[in-house]
């Protein structure tokens, strides 16, 4: 049997992508029904901020086994781990350096989240705010745990017309 | 004046001799104990959801008593909370009323009535508790590392005040029970602990701070539970000394050290020296580490304060602890999992029958049936935890049988010596020249595995005293059953290592078995596959990475290692990484070709994986078992199949099996 290792790149490659598609449209399914649920007077950005929210507790979860506060670069560490999930949904990110050893950047150059938020009618301001709750849900739960005061502050961002998201992820003293 | 509640004479027990410092009386306070062995604090499940002792955590601590010769003998810690967030474990003993001292005195009665001393241990599980409520509960909320532990409700100063007082309460039903000696727990992310611990102790009130502050839930406790046992009962306190949590901001070992002063300055005649957390990321008791690793751990802390100190990790044989006494690096010898493995382990040290001991192979499952709300079990005692059921114990059987058994693995000699035991007349054949089975090999493997040849000395010495016949390097075939045709045939082969699964190229030159290549009787190339994701399969991925190895493991587990206990799997998946171990798991091998495998992952994708050489690991039924099935069946003899030979398991499942069996022919 040959094997066309060309073919099964794409083979993976296509599937992944399909997954990473399939994560987001559950996400605005699940939003779509509740708010169907509530009824007349839902308030659809409540809703959709539960989720994300939540989202974000979640994702501190599986955070806080891997934090190693013994190592240096804590705060890129941190960035790190988003990174890893942001990529995971699709996502071209990555990290950058900060004043010191106590503040990166993480840039979002491409993002498929505000897509799919227009595939489903949610505007792109609920979309923002719920990224942000997100990612300030799960660090809020990163820094109680760690002990440390873990900031992160949104100064670029793509639902805005921004062409990238910047998150600007520091250690306050 | 020292009081001494039972006399015990070791003057003519050879292990006396050989354990001079094991088998010598420690003052403990003011009660005079007869030897330096402590049956460790160790939870069960084996009592009601609701804290009433029963019968069957009676007849388990009966048993670890008796074990100890005399000396401390520890009772699970008990919740003291009616709210049960203290309770860890669905079946923990609880003292939060006086209804529970009658059960509570069952326990007293039993370690007393087999002469040993008894050890009360008040236990509320902080953060690690909530068993069976939606929160558990602790000085500060933060989230929890590990999924597998409820969310923390921050305790008010008056919860930690109530809590003081419950501790307090409860020390002192324990002593209406009956029991002679009080003891806190203070480890692995308990409350007293939890309150210590700059990891988990965040308060700003009196009871939070720097890690005098932190002492202070401590030394309530202790101050308060002094006053109410009185001056003559010995007041332990168990306490990490290294928290091992230095990468979430835990304890230093300095911190760790001034609470062991400000608990003797509180008022404890004792400290048992404890390593690790729950959350802790390093292993500290499992069976990679070496025995003795921890004895710098006491060693240290004798520096700081000047009680008896007792320390139980990895510390499993009485040399070892004869010896550590002698050096003064502890003062008595706490042991748990290997009184879980054998009750009697300290006895038969007294009693000059080391070989009858049945060794702990530090697997964890004690732990892991715990956590997930089962009964305690052990992976080598048949009997832990039914001790209080006679049917699991060996009866004269009432028909005397000559019994043939198939294998000399665990399984068969189990089943060997307990036959033996009951008057059976007993032959086990191997065609190997060494007893052990499918354990030699396994022993190859890396991280201590030889550990597990221990079941097989124990085996050995069983079967030797009670008259069991070997035939060494002799296979038990159709023939020997047709000519000396036994009562009973018990066929414990084992299982058989499958080469392929009817994939292209399994027939090549390059594809040997697991034996081939642990043994080295076949060229094993840089780069090998190993096929099969269970037990063997690792083991061996890792002997070979050992030795230099590229190895990559291909198996249709979901994950590696599902044979695996949860508590040491944890263990196998690092020792994998940390060897450079590829794991392709749910797949199979698709086709074996010159230099290459071609894996396929469960959904059809193919990946191809260089390879000189591809072992085969995985297990299936043996063809030797069947054909010996049929050759009894043919001559009408009982016929029992065991262990691996029946489905392939593990040596939990050879043991288990071949002591029930050994019990019903």
């Amino acid at each position: 049997m040959s094997f066309d290792a060309e073919k099964e790149i794409a083979k993976l490659w296509a599937k992944c992508q399909a997954v990473q598609d399939e994560n987001r449209r559950t996400f605005y399914q699940c939003r779509e029904a509740a708010i169907q649920m509530v009824g007349d007077g839902a308030d659809e950005n409540a809703i959709a901020l539960k989720a994300w929210e939540i989202k974000g507790k979640d994702v501190a979860k599986s955070y806080l086994p891997r934090i190693r506060m013994d190592k240096p670069k804590f705060v890129e560490n941190i960035a790190k781990l988003f990174v890893n999930s942001w990529r995971n949904q699709g996502a071209v990110v990555s990290v950058e350096p900060g004043a010191d050893e106590n503040e990166v950047f993480i840039v979002w150059e491409r993002c498929p989240w505000p897509t799919t938020a227009k595939q489903y009618g949610a505007p792109m301001t609920e979309d923002l705010a719920g990224c942000d709750l997100a990612l300030q849900t799960t660090i809020a739960d990163v820094a109680l745990f760690s002990n440390r005061n873990l900031k992160i502050e949104t100064t670029k961002a793509i639902p805005r017309g921004e062409g990238k998201c910047v998150r600007r992820l520091w250690l306050e003293q | 004046m020292a009081r001494q509640i039972f006399e015990w004479d070791y003057t003519n027990y050879p292990g006396a001799k050989k354990y001079p410092h094991v088998f010598s009386p420690i003052q403990l306070g003011n009660l005079i104990i007869p030897n330096r062995v402590k049956y460790a604090a160790t939870e069960d499940n084996l009592n009601s959801h609701d804290g009433y002792i029963t019968d069957e955590d009676v007849a388990y601590m009966r048993e670890r008593a008796r074990g100890v010769a005399g000396g401390l003998c520890t009772m699970q810690g008990v919740y003291m909370d009616e709210r049960r967030y203290g309770q860890g474990y669905v079946g923990q003993a609880a003292a939060w009323d006086d209804k529970f001292i009658p059960g509570l005195k069952r326990i007293a009665d039993a370690i007393h009535e087999e002469r040993a001393v008894a050890n009360f241990q008040l236990m509320h599980c902080g953060r690690v508790g909530g068993v069976e409520t939606p929160f558990c509960e602790g000085p500060s909320f933060l989230p929890q590392r590990l999924r597998l532990f409820k969310p923390v409700h921050e305790m008010s100063h008056e919860e930690v005040e109530i809590s003081i007082q419950q501790h307090i309460d409860a020390a002192r039903r324990g002593i209406e029970a009956g029991f002679d000696v009080m003891e806190i727990s203070g480890i692995v992310g308990y409350l007293v602990s939890n309150f210590l611990s700059s990891y988990t102790n965040r308060r700003t009130d009196e009871y939070g701070g720097d890690i005098y502050a932190r002492c202070k839930f401590m030394t309530d406790i202790i101050k308060g539970v002094r006053g109410a046992i009185g001056p003559d009962i010995p007041l332990i306190i168990r306490i990490c000394a290294w928290e091992q949590l230095d990468d979430v901001g835990g304890n230093t070992q300095d911190e760790s050290m001034i609470v062991y002063q400000e608990a003797v300055k509180a008022g404890v005649d004792s400290i048992s020296v404890t390593v690790g957390w729950q959350e802790s990321i390093v292993p500290v008791i499992s069976r990679d580490i070496d025995f003795g690793t921890w004895l710098w751990v006491p060693e240290n802390a004798k520096k700081f304060v000047d009680v008896p100190l007792s320390m139980a990790y990895r510390l499993f044989h009485a040399d070892m602890a004869d010896k550590a006494i002698a050096d003064g690096k502890i003062d008595y010898w706490e042991n748990c999992r290997p009184q879980i493995a054998d009750p009697d382990m300290p006895l038969k040290y007294l009693e000059g029958r080391e070989e009858d001991i049945r060794w702990c192979v530090a697997c964890n499952v004690c732990l892991a049936r715990l956590f997930r709300d089962a009964p305690m079990t052990c992976y080598i005692n048949p009997t832990c935890a039914h001790e209080n059921d006679p049917s699991y114990y060996p009866q004269p059987a009432s028909t005397k049988k000559t019994v043939f058994i198939a294998g000399g693995g665990p399984a068969g000699l189990e089943c060997a010596w307990v036959a033996a035991d009951r008057g059976h007349e007993v032959h086990v054949y191997d065609d190997r020249e060494k007893l052990g089975g499918t354990i030699i090999d396994a022993g190859l493997a890396p991280y201590n595995d030889d550990e597990l040849y221990r079941i097989i000395e124990f085996h050995k010495a069983q079967c030797d005293k009670r008259g069991v016949e070997f035939h060494i390097g002799e296979k038990l075939t159709a023939e020997i059953l047709e000519e000396e045709l036994p009562d009973t045939v018990v066929i414990a082969t084992g299982a058989d290592y499958l080469r392929g699964n009817g994939a292209p190229g399994f027939d090549r030159d390059n594809v040997i078995s697991l034996t081939e290549a642990l043994y080295e009787t076949k060229p094993v190339g840089d780069r090998v596959v190993v096929w099969g994701n269970r037990k063997p399969g690792i083991g061996c991925a890792l002997a070979l990475a050992k030795k230099g190895k590229k190895v990559t493991l291909v198996g249709a587990e979901r994950t590696v290692g599902k044979d695996i206990n949860p508590s040491f799997r944890w263990r196998y998946n690092m020792f994998l990484r940390q060897n450079g171990v590829t794991s392709y798991n749910d797949c199979d091998i698709a086709e074996i070709e010159d230099g290459r495998v071609i894996i396929m992952t469960y959904d059809g994708h193919r990946v191809p994986v260089e390879a000189d050489t591809v072992v085969y690991a995985e297990r299936g039924p043996s063809a030797f078992a069947a054909e010996l099935k049929a050759a009894a069946a043919e001559e009408s003899i009982e016929t029992y199949v065991i262990g691996d030979a029946v489905v392939p398991r593990g040596l939990s499942g050879a043991v288990h099996d071949g002591y029930k069996i050994g019990l019903r022919i």
